[in-house]
C-alpha cells in the first residue's frame, strides 16, 4: 500500500475525529442557548405563571395588601429566598406548582395560598404531613397576616 | 415494556437523537481506525471488519436503546464520548496485541452489560442515597481485599489484584465508585454540621471533630491501604475525591486549604519513608540517570510521543513493543505516536468534554445528593485521566492508573461504564418530568 495513500487516509481519520467533536460542541451550544428556567442550583425554586420571578423587586405591584412575600426562614441553606405572592398559588413538589420545593416531607401539591379581596388565606390540600400556621395545624382555609409563619415539611416561611 | 409518555417530550427526543447521531459517527470513526490500523500493519483490509462493526454497533446501540427506555432525558454526550474512547482504545490494543484485544472486546461487552444493569437497577438516584453506608463499608472492604492472604496477588510491585478461583480483578476500581456514593451521601446528610465552625485550628475554623471523624476514618483507611498496596495513583485519586466533594458540599474553602496542606505533608512524608516513591520522583525529574532500567519506560514513552510529531506515524505504522505496559498505563503514548499531537489532543478533548458534561449534570441536578454524586464521579473520571496522561507526558510523577475506557483492563473498563451509567441516571433524574413530582411517596413526618 503506497505510503501517501495511508497518510491521506490518516488525515481523513483525524478530520473525522474533529468533526465528531464539532458535532458534540454544536449539541452543547444548542442546549446552552435555549432559555432555561432560572436555576441557581438551590433546593428551592419559584415560578410564577408569567415567567421567571424577580424576587428582588417585590415593591412594584401587589399594592392591595400589606402582605407581599413568603420568605424562607428554614432550612438555613435556603433562608432568605423570597417568593412573591400570586393571587392563587400552590406549594409542593410537583413541577407544576408555583413554588416547587424539593423536600421529601412535602407532598406533590401540598398547600394553596390565595387571595380573597383584601385578605390572604392558606389552605392545606390534603397533604401527608399537613400545613402548619404558627405551629398550629391548618384544617381549613385560614387567614394569614404579616409575620405569620407557614410550615410545610421542613420548610418554614414567614409572611412579609 | 412501554416507553413512558415523558420520553416523548421535546427535550428527550432531541437529546436521544443527538446521542444516536454521535454514536453512529463514533462508529464510523472506530471502523475506519480499525481498517486503517490493519492497512498500516499488514496492507490488507481486516478479514473480520464486518462482524467487528456489527458487534460494536450492537453494543453501543444497546446502550442507546437502554437510554431511550430507562433514561430518556439524560445527557446525550456521555455515552458517545465513552464509546469513542473505548473504540479508539480497542483499535490500539488490537494493533499491539491480538490476544489482549479479544479479551478487551469481551470486557467491553461486560462493561456495556454493567451499564445496562446499573441503569436498570437504580431507577432513581434516591435509592442510591439509602444504601450509602452499605456502599461505604463495601468500598472499604473491596479496597482491603487484595491484602487478604490467599486471594490477594502482587503483580509488578503493586498489591492491587484479587484472584478468586479463575477470576482475577482489581477491587479498587469498584471501591472508588462505592466510596463516591458514600462520601456524597455522608456529606449531604451532615452538611450543616460540617460547614459549621465550632473550633479553631490556628486561623482556620474547623467543624466539630465528631462529625468529621467518620469521614476522616474512611479517608485515612483508604489512603493507608493504598499506600500498603503501593497504589499511589489511586491514593491520590481518593484524596482529591474526598477533598472536592467536601469542599463543594459545604462550600467552605478552608477544607481545600487544610486538605492541600495535609497533602503536602503527606507527600513529603511518604517521599522520605518509601523508596519507591523517591524513585518515582527522581525518574520524573530526570529519567536519564538510569536510562536502561528504571528510566527506560518513561524515556521510551517520550521517544514515542516525539516520533509521532504533529500528525503521527499513522495507525499501525509506529514502532510497537518498545514501551513496557503499552496496552495499559502507557497507551496514551502509543496513541500520541500513531495519531500524533492531533490524535492525542482529540483524546484529551474527549475527557475534557466528558468532565464538562459531568459537571453540567451536577449543576442541573436539584437534589443535593445527586449533585454531589455527579461531582464525585466526574472528579474520579477527570482526575484519573489527568494523573495518567500527566504521568505519561512527564507533567507529573508517574503513578500507574489506567486511562479510563482506553487502557486494556476489565475491572477498569467495567467500573468506568458503571460510572457513566450513574452519571446518566443523575442526569435523567435532574431533567426528567418525574423529577421531584411525587413518583415517590411522601415520607411521613412525626407530627410535633
Amino acid at each position: 500500500m503506497p505510503e501517501q495513500l495511508l497518510t491521506v487516509l490518516k488525515i481523513c481519520l483525524l478530520i473525522l475525529l474533529y468533526l465528531f467533536f464539532l458535532r458534540v460542541l454544536r449539541a452543547v451550544w444548542a442546549e446552552v442557548q435555549e432559555p432555561v428556567a432560572a436555576d441557581s442550583g438551590g433546593s428551592l425554586r419559584a415560578r410564577t405563571p408569567a415567567g421567571p420571578t424577580a424576587p428582588q423587586s417585590p415593591r412594584k405591584r401587589h399594592k392591595r395588601g400589606a402582605i407581599r412575600r413568603l420568605v424562607v426562614v428554614e432550612p438555613a441553606a435556603a433562608a432568605g429566598t423570597a417568593h412573591l405572592l400570586a393571587s392563587e398559588m400552590t406549594i409542593g413538589r410537583a413541577p407544576g406548582c408555583t413554588v416547587v420545593v424539593e423536600d421529601q416531607f412535602i407532598s406533590s401539591v401540598h398547600t394553596r395560598v390565595f387571595q380573597r379581596e383584601d385578605t390572604w388565606m392558606v389552605e392545606d390540600l390534603g397533604s401527608t404531613n399537613g400545613t402548619y400556621l404558627n405551629r398550629r395545624k391548618v384544617t381549613g382555609p385560614t387567614v394569614i397576616h404579616k409575620g405569620d409563619r407557614v410550615q410545610v415539611g421542613n420548610v418554614v416561611m414567614e409572611v412579609r | 415494556m412501554t416507553i413512558p409518555a415523558s420520553a416523548r417530550s421535546p427535550l428527550a427526543l432531541r437529546r436521544r437523537r443527538t446521542e444516536l447521531g454521535l454514536i453512529v459517527m463514533a462508529l464510523v470513526i472506530i471502523g475506519s481506525a480499525y481498517t486503517l490500523a490493519s492497512l498500516g500493519r499488514s496492507a490488507s483490509i481486516p478479514a473480520d471488519i464486518v462482524p467487528f462493526l456489527l458487534i460494536v454497533l450492537g453494543l453501543f446501540v444497546a446502550a442507546h436503546l437502554a437510554n431511550r427506555r430507562l433514561a430518556p432525558h439524560a445527557d446525550p454526550l456521555l455515552v458517545p464520548l465513552a464509546a469513542l474512547l473505548n473504540g479508539i482504545g480497542y483499535v490500539e490494543i488490537a494493533r499491539l496485541n491480538q490476544e489482549l484485544a479479544a479479551q478487551q472486546a469481551a470486557w467491553t461487552a461486560v462493561g456495556i452489560a454493567g451499564y445496562l444493569l446499573t441503569l436498570g437497577y437504580f431507577r432513581r438516584v434516591r435509592s442510591l442515597e439509602r444504601v450509602r453506608y452499605t456502599f461505604g463499608v463495601a468500598g472499604l472492604a473491596l479496597l482491603m481485599l487484595p491484602l487478604v492472604p490467599g486471594i490477594g496477588v502482587s503483580i509488578h510491585g503493586a498489591r492491587i489484584w484479587t484472584r478468586i478461583g479463575p477470576v482475577s480483578f482489581q477491587p479498587g476500581e469498584f471501591a472508588k465508585l462505592a466510596l463516591a456514593v458514600f462520601i456524597a451521601g455522608y456529606v449531604v446528610g451532615n452538611r450543616e454540621v460540617l460547614s459549621m465552625a465550632t473550633f479553631r485550628l490556628g486561623p482556620i475554623a474547623m467543624p466539630e471533630p465528631r462529625h468529621l471523624a467518620p469521614l476522616l476514618a474512611a479517608w485515612g483507611v483508604s489512603l493507608i491501604v493504598m499506600i500498603f498496596e503501593r497504589d499511589l495513583g489511586s491514593a491520590l485519586l481518593f484524596f482529591v475525591l474526598f477533598l472536592v466533594v467536601l469542599w463543594i458540599g459545604t462550600q467552605r474553602v478552608s477544607y481545600l486549604v487544610v486538605g492541600g496542606s495535609l497533602f503536602g505533608a503527606g507527600a513529603v512524608g511518604t517521599w522520605s519513608m518509601f523508596d519507591h516513591v523517591q524513585l518515582r520522583v527522581s525518574m520524573w525529574l530526570n529519567p536519564w540517570i538510569d536510562p536502561l532500567d528504571r528510566g527506560y519506560q518513561i524515556i521510551q514513552a517520550q521517544y514515542a510521543i516525539a516520533w509521532g510529531g504533529a500528525g503521527g506515524t499513522g495507525l499501525g505504522l509506529g514502532i510497537p513493543g518498545r514501551i513496557p505496559f503499552q496496552e495499559t498505563d502507557f497507551i496514551f503514548a502509543v496513541i500520541a505516536e500513531e495519531l500524533g499531537l492531533f490524535g492525542a489532543a482529540a483524546v484529551l478533548m474527549a475527557y475534557v468534554l466528558m468532565a464538562g458534561s459531568g459537571f453540567r449534570v451536577a449543576t442541573r441536578a436539584r437534589d443535593p445528593f445527586a449533585k454531589l454524586l455527579a461531582v464525585g464521579l466526574t472528579t474520579l473520571l477527570a482526575v484519573q485521566s489527568f494523573i495518567i496522561m500527566g504521568g505519561v507526558t512527564r507533567l507529573l510523577p508517574l503513578t500507574g492508573v489506567t486511562l479510563p475506557f482506553v487502557s486494556y483492563g476489565g475491572s477498569s473498563l467495567i467500573a468506568n461504564w458503571v460510572l457513566v451509567a450513574l452519571l446518566v441516571r443523575v442526569s435523567d433524574d435532574a431533567e426528567g418530568a418525574g423529577a421531584g413530582s411525587g413518583d415517590e411517596p411522601t415520607t411521613v413526618l412525626a407530627v410535633r
